[in-house]
């Protein structure tokens, strides 16, 4: 079974091994904080995200035995979240377009849960899809630039390019030393 | 972010992407009984649709093969070179039925077995 003692890597291996609900389930309750966290930051939307979060652990069940144990579990599993997340866009985009045609021109936009804009919003609404992914994937979940290339299939130079391009962003848009927020 | 070095930007942004943990509230549960689900549809669905095909195809397939005698009496004997082709070596309905049943135990086993 999943004790809370047992590595990453081994519970991984008890899954593929057995099939086992149970050490999965070990491995989800480790790691759903940070799953849904990058999500909820990626969408803006908290009930969206935990949606995907749940379909990203469902492909993640599915495909465990393709990791191959090279890199932390989490960067794996951030990489199948990402991909879940980009697989949901390009049908929404889909869903949307029709909208729009059924709607003769309107601006066929899902309508999203209102919730109060934070500071975070605001700073990630400036960058770009990509560039939102690649700097809450470096700043809030910590992964390093290899892991990152790794979850967004991109080379390490230009996972550094579009940091400092998300950087430069921010940094014209907003005060970052003035900024109080915990 | 072991790899870079951290400026005081840098620090200033992870402070600022920093987040509360966020509580499990019974998400790790509908993710698991969500698998153990998935788990299920997959053990059943072949046999399933096994008993499912059986049931419609049955008796067609029955009559086919009880009307495979008659076929090959109705092809004009000298077609048939009879000394040279073995009709009495040719297959009996049964031993299709047989074969046809074996086929598809060995293949719901593996499956199974896989599962």
């Amino acid at each position: 079974m999943g004790a809370p003692g047992v590595g990453d890597n081994e519970l991984v291996a008890q899954v593929v091994a057995q099939q086992d609900p149970k050490a999965f389930g070990e491995l989800v309750r480790r790691h759903q904080s940070q799953v849904r966290g990058f999500l909820r930051k990626l969408t803006r939307d908290i009930a969206l995200a935990d949606d995907l979060a749940q379909d990203a652990f469902l492909h993640a069940w599915d495909k465990l035995h393709t990791f191959s144990g090279q890199g932390t579990f989490i960067g794996w599993l951030l990489k199948v979240a990402y991909t879940t997340f980009l697989q949901s866009k390009r049908k929404s985009n889909r869903y949307n377009e029709i909208l729009s045609e059924i709607n003769h021109g309107g601006d066929g936009h899902a309508v999203h849960d209102v919730h109060e804009v934070s500071d975070l919003d605001r700073l990630l609404s400036v960058l770009t899809d990509e560039e939102r992914a690649i700097m809450i994937l470096s700043y809030a979940c910590g992964l390093s630039h290899r892991e990152i290339g790794d979850a967004a299939n991109l080379p390490v130079g230009t996972v550094k390019s579009i940091i400092f391009r998300g950087k430069e962003k921010i940094r014209d848009n907003f005060d970052i030393e003035d900024h109080q927020y915990g | 972010m072991a790899e870079r070095i951290k400026d005081a930007e840098d620090r200033k942004l992870e402070e600022m992407f920093r987040s509360q943990p966020i509580a499990d509230d019974g998400f790790t549960v509908r993710v698991v009984s969500r698998v153990r689900r998935q788990i299920w549809v997959r053990r059943l669905s072949l046999p399933v649709a096994i008993a499912a095909g059986a049931l419609v195809g049955l008796k067609p397939l029955l009559q086919v093969a009880g009307a495979v005698p008659q076929l090959i009496g109705l092809i004009p004997v000298d077609m048939l070179k009879l000394d040279a082709l073995p009709v009495g070596g040719l297959p009996q309905a049964s031993t299709l039925l047989i074969g046809a049943s074996i086929v598809m135990a060995i293949m719901m086993a593996g499956r199974l077995l896989e599962e």
